[in-house]
């Protein structure tokens, strides 16, 4: 913390060398200084830290301070503006401006934020039998959530050469942020005990990037280049998981068949650990005339990297936007971009289900291995392509037509070598009638078609009938015993879920009204409706409508006055489900 | 299946005033009237598929929708003020008060609570 405002005053320091040395002798320099002193005054009553969630204070005066200053010449602009509000909310930025030759910027700011703690009431514990559905533990009753926020940061834009324009921008900003957390563990479903504990927060993120641009005859070109780093310097957070027993029963069998098929228990463990992540990005871009338009493009390629557990995540992406005037009432817009996203494959490695444990009944042991690859429903290509065409039919008409198609193709998804396609079509018309400042009136309509949107297969629902498992152990008495496990149940789970829809309606309008300079009267409305036909066993569906109404009176030239009014209704139909565990 | 309802009621009013070439006023008055219902959860009658196994367990949750509503009310009420003292130097005052009252609780429990923020200062320009 200390490096950074240390940092920070020297580059003011550097910044205000653009302007001591001149402005002495500049007549034409002005200069504008203000300097603000005062206090401020928090008082809370009762639950303090939602109504109170960026204030620090607590029934106490706290200084406060704020300053501002601006120079200004013939070829230089420099400006500083500090606010110290409390010692957590600071903010300081400082710029500067010579000619055209070179632009620089310097900033801090930090803030605090109070966070409440989950009480976690919601898992109820529900007896029945003697067995204990659900139990929850706050460990850290009354803690103290609370986060603080440091981001400091500097840009720099040069113009090396006139010639062909060269440019050259750097870039860094840091983000740290440190406090206390809530964290919640969650046993294995033999215990359904929640736990929540504070832990420490020591994240910090690093980000540079660097880039070079110039004109080649019609086109600009540039490329930058970005690093990116996060990582958190507090402890992984640990928690006790339970010894793995059955709920209800105390037969001693039960003490050692339930820890063979789990993973771990009875032990203290890491947890909600926070990645370490490399993100680094190579930036082309491209634009300039081309026939009758300019043309707008560019080409990335990301790496982020996940250094605790070396997983690798590489995307490419490319941009191409062309506007051009068809005719002088009428613009085209087009859009076309692509995205291909790939991530590493990581193998889980489990422990032998039932390791070290007899069969059913009879020998041999029935063991298992549930090992498996991991591949990730983020590996896809997604293409959009788009053309909006505005055109103006009268002097005070416009109408704005778009036209769209996404393709999301995901590899390897809902299995491997398999591929799921989401399509969409979207349609959106949108027209504005303005009649000089008296009526500004727009009206907004927008389809979107989606085939296939993206859902998790056989995520939910067990059919009735334990018949139709077949036994994973059938124990050859008279007649034969059939053994069925739960993690057989799996595949008795046939309906795909998904909160995401296959119809999706906006609709807006928006009327200002304003007679003369003294009343402004504006009133709208927007509507959002979407709904999934296509699961066979559910109904999904969302609908949003928000009418607004706003009136500005301004009687005398030392009176205004504003008032409005917007009510938003939303209604969401979606399944509701009860997750059990009779023991 | 079972429907989430949300309405929200949010109004306001805002004014200024300059009374004279040294004095500026402004104020405002805001209310946020708000309510969330998760319709009552009927859950499948499965009476008739309990068998000895599963008798001991109580398959009724009428209650369980009422942890997701929310109903709250929050009033903001502020005034400021700005008396230039000379041409250089300028007094403000400001004053706001916000009420929330939180009548169901939700994650973090009853979050009804009240803020007085009160800031005064001279500024000095040159």
């Amino acid at each position: 913390m200390k490096k950074l405002i240390s940092n920070l005053v020297v580059f003011v320091l550097v910044l205000g060398l653009f302007v001591i040395p001149v402005s002495a002798g500049e007549d034409e320099a002005v200069q504008t200084y203000s300097v603000w002193a005062g206090s401020h005054y928090t008082g809370f009553g009762d639950y303090t830290r939602k109504v109170g969630e960026y204030n620090l204070g607590n029934d106490e005066f706290l200084p406060e301070l704020k300053g501002y200053y601006r120079f200004r010449d013939a070829t230089r602009l420099f400006s500083f503006k500090a606010h110290y509000y409390d010692h957590k909310n600071i903010s300081v930025d400082a710029k500067g401006t010579l000619s055209d030759r070179f632009t620089a910027e310097l900033f801090y700011r930090s803030l605090t934020h109070q966070q409440g703690q989950d009480l976690l009431a919601n898992l109820e514990t529900r007896e029945a039998g003697g067995a204990k559905i659900l139990t929850h533990e706050l460990r850290d009753k009354g803690a103290d959530y609370h986060s603080d926020r440091y981001e400091a940061g500097a840009k720099f834009n040069w113009l090396v050469s006139r010639d062909n324009n060269i440019r050259i921008m750097a870039a860094h900003r840091s983000v740290l942020r440190r406090g206390e957390e809530q964290k919640i563990g969650s046993n294995h479903c033999y215990s359904c005990h929640i736990t929540s504990q504070s832990v420490n927060i020591d994240k910090r993120t690093h980000q540079f990037e660097a880039g070079v641009q110039a004109d080649v005859e019609k086109f600009t070109l540039g490329y930058q280049f970005g690093y990116r780093i996060f990582d958190s310097r507090a402890f992984d957070p640990a928690v006790y998981y339970d010894s793995a027993m059955h709920p209800t029963l105390n037969d001693l069998s039960y003490k050692v068949e339930f820890p063979s098929r789990l993973n771990y228990d009875d032990t203290i463990l890491a947890y909600g650990a926070y990645p370490e992540t490399e993100k680094i990005s190579h930036k082309i871009r491209m634009k300039g005339e081309v026939g009758k338009g300019q043309l707008a493009s560019s080409l990335t390629f990301n790496q982020t990297t996940n250094k605790k557990v070396e997983l690798t995540s590489d995307a490419w992406a490319g941009v191409l936007n062309y506007a051009v005037l068809l005719s002088p009432r009428t613009r085209l817009v087009a859009k076309a971009s692509g995205t291909r996203k790939s991530n590493d494959d990581p193998f889980i490695d489990l422990r032998p289900w039932r390791e070290g444990r007899p069969a059913p009944v009879t020998t041999p042991s029935y063991v298992t291995n549930f090992d498996f690859t991991r591949y990730s429903s983020l590996d896809r290509f997604e293409g959009k392509i788009s053309a909006e065409v505005i055109h103006r039919l009268t002097p005070r008409i416009t109408l704005d037509v778009l036209a769209g198609f996404q393709l999301i193709d995901r590899y390897d998804y809902p299995t491997l070598d398999e591929s799921y396609q989401t399509k969409r079509f979207i349609g959106q018309a949108k027209m504005r009638y303005r009649k000089g400042l008296k009526y500004a009136n727009t009206v907004k309509y927008r389809f979107e078609k989606t085939s296939d949107p993206f859902r998790s297969f056989r995520g939910l629902f067990e059919a009735r009938g334990f018949d139709v498992l077949e036994p994973a152990v059938t124990i050859p008495t008279d007649p034969p015993s059939r053994f069925i496990f739960y993690y057989q149940r799996e595949a008795l789970r046939y309906q795909d879920i998904t909160s995401l829809p296959t119809d999706y309606h906006e609709f807006e309008f928006s009327s200002t009204y304003k007679p003369n300079m003294r009343y402004s009267l504006t009133a709208g409305m927007k509507g959002k409706y979407d709904k999934n036909g296509d699961l066979d066993s559910l109904d999904v569906e969302h609908l949003t409508l928000q009418p607004n109404l706003s009136l500005t009176v301004t009687p005398a030239p030392r009176w205004s006055f504003m008032a409005g009014y917007t009510f938003t209704y939303n209604k969401s139909r979606g399944p509701v489900t009860v997750a059990l565990f009779d023991g | 299946m079972s429907d989430y309802k949300t309405n929200s009621h949010n109004i306001y009013l805002t004014g200024s005033f300059v009374p004279t070439d040294r004095l500026s006023l402004a104020g405002i008055i805001g209310f946020n009237k708000s309510k969330a219902e998760l319709e009552t959860v009927i859950m499948p009658d499965i009476t008739g598929r309990l068998d000895g196994a599963l008798a001991n367990l109580d398959f009724s949750f009428d209650r369980m929708h009422e942890y997701s509503n929310l109903d709250y009310e929050m009033l903001t009420l502020a005034v400021n003020g700005e008396y230039r003292l000379s041409p250089l130097v300028l007094l403000t005052v400001e004053a706001e008060y916000a009420d929330l009252s939180d009548n169901t609780g939700y994650v973090y429990g009853i979050e009804t609570g009240s803020l007085v923020f009160i800031r005064t200062g001279i500024r000095f320009s040159f």
